[in-house]
């Protein structure tokens, strides 16, 4: 009989079992979806590596010889290599590929999407995704450097996940770039050798073994450090803060608001546990009874919220993230930390239902069946002023009154705001940063990277042609820090810097160093101090002393001008020149990237981040909705025998429903007063800790995104206490009155 | 003569409320025998409810003894006077206190699940007059048949002792008396009833009379002559 009393309980208080089923539901689904979008990432990548044999170092050289190999093979630590030739390659439309020249495919194998496997066939195996976009298939035939290749197979490669054609492209741009694989050309000088470590623990030693046995090592590089695994990897580290503070937030907010609603439930059946009581059901029966609420509601709920995890939200991110870098069979994880927080979701609420329950069961039966005796909290605040209205009297009293619903209230509504103040400003903060690096900074249309050892005749003709803008960028090392990079200008104002309140700066001291911002603040290096740095290549090193700092949001490097550098003795050759002029096809320019073109790749981005933004801001709507419907329906139930007082005194029920939203207003806009600047302070920590180490850039939220999320809360606030202010209309005071007896 | 089944030794209640405590029993004695019919009479606050409260093992005494059916229930733990509640005593109490989300036949059923001798619902329902209104719910009854529901819930576990808190306290006259009718007919089978009220009214059908006031037993008297419940109206 106990069970039909459940499910009638139930069923006469849905809309509290309703919102505790929703909120447990979005709490675990947003926790346990974004924990197997990431977990997804790192084991998607995990699994392609390991299956296709991504190497562990790439050693970069010039011209190795099979002797080379060989000798690297040899090695004891080394269980396999491979020859490889990168070079840019152009195609018949004007596209680039990056051509890669292999003679055997044991190390970073393909994996063919469609077409066959790699063989000594004559064709070529293209990057998918470039296939996609430029409609290539299989048995098609494309030109790449004026030979016709037929597409042999599309494939995957686990060292290509991510490929942008130049350092200053944030984002690939798979319409005109892509990589292609072939197994022979003529006159192949092999760049790099691909190394398959037995120990990874021992990769220094196997470095140095490499690098003492050949003498056309230029660098020994660790997959980790290549743009392709540090970006994917990256966007997984970066994911890892979101998901702290994103899905642990909601489940906070989901779980403060179930368990309130759970004591209140309980609380509400006081009487009907001293009934049950003085009929004699045992203190276990009761607990049993009680405790079916709140589990056989959050079991479901938890349930629900996992399988929305995976295959909703998990499944929505990483399609996200898989048409941004190349890996096959990308699908979300569910890993055994979101069933434990599923299960303590419940268990906490089975434990708060007990602690309520036996609360009232430390009562004897008599006392259960009288009206709770008053408490500390039910003393009436003094109101002296006569000119307060009456609504705004039994508002102040009710919410001191009832100060943990007002608190949990303020707390989700608050978060809420926050939220979307946080996923606005976020869209905010990038389009500052698009602005600021292409508008601001850019002062040009195209960047021509050059090819090497130009000769003088070469580069003056360019220069007439596209202006003497230009610079050269050395990779250095500077002594007791990272590998850097070494930007050398001369390009007057068409490469242009700020400081780091983004208002322009010059760079005219010609007798020392520059460094960006936050790699001072990294570094602990400030103007004044010196720092000995040599370039790659080279021995000698170099003492300099920091004369400034610059702000760069997107490389932490150092510049110094061209003079500088000629003072040194250094050669100024450069590798780039930047024009407002559209290039021709020119055989000494090795790409021309234009910053129409990186804008659009941003706003790919962007639009990815639109997308994740959306969920967010959605969740955030839902969230704040159920909370505020939650402590409405709470209030009502608590309030329906004043309110039914109130009818008999003669209120109206507009009069009556104005009192109640009155109260759902003040939460509203005291969450909104703290909601604003917290959405500000979580926006700017999550550009500090989230964004990888190489970007500077914080929160710049526009004034309209404050006003969006403060008119938004404050609406759905509105609209929600209105909504559930109609049930005011429905309360029969004659049976209100009898039932509060 | 019939034996005392309930006897009440010396028994008193003080409650502490902040740092001022306050008697509401200070050392009642009484006895009642099977089968009685028992008006307990006295002003608000006099102690009546809480005497009640005690002797159907729903609150604790804090000095003193009752002894129902040769046994000290007074000295029992909480699972002992859980299973004193749920075999022997039968409340109904002023508000009903009927789950209002099961049905009537429910509601009455529930006591299935605490006793194990128990009549057959339907047969209690019968006997308090709502067999056409088994499968209603509590809000779709009167006070006077909601009472009743409390009735038929109470003898469903045949109890020893049915103990009645202002049963008739928010009915009118009319209902109230059938309720009496309905409670008398239990004594005739030899079940002891004990009414609390402040109704002397109620006093003229009951077999015994007990006035009680400021926490004490001012008078406890046998009435020769009960009249019957349609003689009196209030």
């Amino acid at each position: 009989m106990l069970k039909q009393k459940m499910k009638r309980d139930i069923k006469n208080n849905l809309s509290q079992f309703i919102t505790i089923f929703l909120m447990v539901a979005i709490g675990i689904m947003a926790y346990s979806g974004i924990e197997a979008y990431m977990d997804g990432m790192t084991e998607t990548a995990k699994v392609f590596y390991e299956e296709n044999n991504l190497q562990d170092m790439n050693v970069y050289g010039i011209n190795f010889t099979e002797n080379d190999l060989e000798k690297i093979k040899s090695i004891k630590n080394v269980k396999n290599a491979e020859r490889k030739s990168s070079i840019n390659a152009t195609t018949d439309n004007d596209n680039t590929l990056l051509l890669n020249i292999i003679e055997t495919n044991e190390i970073s194998k393909f994996y063919v999407i469609d077409g066959e496997g790699f063989s000594n066939k004559d064709g070529v195996w293209l990057d998918n995704f470039y296939a996609i976009e430029n409609n290539i298939k299989v048995g098609d035939t494309i030109k790449v450097n004026n030979d016709t290749k037929k597409v042999l197979g599309l494939i995957n490669v686990p060292d290509h996940l991510y490929d942008t054609k130049d350092e200053s492209e944030l984002f690939p741009n798979r319409k005109t770039f892509g990589f292609a694989y072939v197994n022979k050309m003529d006159n192949v000088s092999y760049n790099y050798i691909m190394v398959d470590l037995e120990d990874t623990s021992k990769y220094n030693e196997t470095k140095e073994e490499i690098e003492d046995s050949l003498s056309n090592v230029l660098a020994v590089i660790d997959i980790k450090d290549t743009a392709s695994y540090k970006t994917y990897q990256g966007e997984i580290d970066e994911g890892k803060t979101y998901v702290g503070v994103f899905s642990g937030l909601f489940l906070l907010i989901a779980l403060l608001s179930t368990l309130t609603t759970m004591t209140r439930v309980v609380q509400n059946q006081r009487t009907q546990i001293g009934t049950l009581k003085a009929l004699g059901f045992s203190n276990k029966q009761i607990l049993m009874h009680y405790i079916g609420y709140g589990f056989y509601i959050s079991l479901i709920g938890a349930i629900a919220g996992l399988l929305l995890g995976y295959f909703f939200i998990g499944n929505v991110f990483i399609n996200l993230e898989m048409s941004f870098f190349e890996v096959p069979n990308g699908k979300p994880l569910m890993n055994s930390v979101s069933y434990l927080v599923a299960a303590l979701t419940v268990l906490a609420i089975i434990i708060v239902t007990i602690i309520s329950v036996k609360n009232i069961l430390k009562e004897t039966p008599a006392s259960c069946l009288q009206k709770k005796a008053p408490t500390q909290k039910s003393k009436n605040i003094k109101i002296k002023n006569d000119k307060i209205s009456f609504s705004t009297r039994w508002n102040l009293r009710d919410v001191l009154r009832n100060k943990t619903r007002t608190i949990l209230g303020i707390i989700g509504i608050t978060c809420s705001a926050m939220l979307i103040v946080c996923a606005l400003g976020m869209l905010n903060s990038m389009n500052y940063f698009i602005d600021l690096q292409f508008n601001k900074l850019y002062n040009f249309d195209y960047k021509l990277s050059l090819k090497n050892n130009l000769t003088e005749e070469e580069l003056n003709s360019l220069k007439e042609k596209y202006g003497s803008a230009t610079s050269k960028t050395y990779g250095i090392e500077i002594k007791g820090l990272d590998d850097n990079n070494l930007f050398v200008t001369d390009a007057s104002d068409k490469v242009r810097f700020v400081d780091k309140k983004d208002k322009y700066m010059t760079l005219t001291n010609n007798e020392g160093i520059y460094i960006t911002n936050k790699l001072g603040i990294n570094e602990n290096l400030k103007v004044g101090d010196t720092i000995t740095w040599r370039l790659y290549g080279t021995d000698k090193y170099y003492t300099s002393t920091i004369v400034g700092m610059n702000k760069d949001p997107q490389n932490q490097n150092v510049t110094i001008t061209r003079e500088y550098l000629e003072s040194l003795g250094i050669k100024y050759s450069p590798d780039t020149i930047y024009t407002n002029k559209t290039p021709e096809d020119d055989a000494n320019i090795e790409l021309s990237a234009s910053v129409e073109e990186l804008k659009k790749g941003m706003d790919n981005m962007l639009n990815t981040m639109k997308t994740m933004l959306v969920l967010i801001i959605g969740i955030a709507i839902i969230l704040g909705t159920i909370i505020i419907y939650n402590i409405g329906i709470l209030s009502l139930t608590e309030k329906t025998y004043q309110f039914a007082t109130l009818k008999v005194l003669g209120f109206k029920d507009k009069q009556i429903r104005k009192i109640f939203i009155k109260q759902n207003s003040w939460i509203a806009i005291i969450s909104i007063i703290l909601g604003l600047p917290l959405g500000y302070a979580l926006t700017s920590y999550l550009f500090k800790v989230a964004i990888e180490e190489h970007y500077d850039f914080g929160a710049h939220i526009n004034i309209i995104s404050y006003i969006i999320a403060a008119i938004g809360t404050y609406l759905i606030t509105y609209i929600v206490s209105n909504i559930l202010s109609k049930k005011i209309e429905k309360i029969d005071m004659v049976t209100s009155l009898k039932g509060n007896e | 003569m019939k034996e005392n089944y309930i006897e009440i030794e010396n028994l008193t209640k003080t409650y502490k409320i902040g740092e001022e405590s306050f008697n509401a029993l200070s050392g009642i004695n009484l006895q009642i025998k099977q089968g009685e019919f028992v008006v307990i009479l006295g002003p608000s606050g006099a102690g009546k409810s809480t005497l009640l409260n005690i002797l159907g093992g729903m609150d604790s005494a804090t000095s003193g003894k009752i002894i129902v059916g040769g046994e000290e229930i007074t000295s029992y733990n909480d699972k002992e006077l859980t299973k004193y509640r749920a075999s022997s005593v039968g409340f109904i109490f002023q508000f009903y206190n009927i789950l209002p989300s099961l049905t009537v036949l429910e509601n009455v059923n529930l006591i299935k699940d605490v006793t194990k001798t128990v009549k057959d619902a339907p047969e209690a329902i019968k006997k308090v007059g709502l067999e056409k209104h088994m499968n209603k719910f509590p809000s779709e009854l009167s006070g006077g048949e909601q009472q009743r529901v409390s009735i038929a819930r109470a003898i469903m576990k045949n109890p020893k002792i049915l103990l009645c808190d202002e049963p008739t306290g928010a009915l009118d006259s009319k209902t109230g008396a059938e309720i009496l009718k309905i409670l008398k007919k239990e004594a005739d089978e030899d079940t002891t009833v004990i009414i609390v009220t402040h109704n002397s009214l109620i006093a003229d059908v009951a077999d015994r009379v007990i006035r009680i006031k400021n926490g004490k037993v001012e008078s406890n008297v046998l009435n020769e002559k009960p009249k019957k419940i349609d003689e009196v109206s209030w």
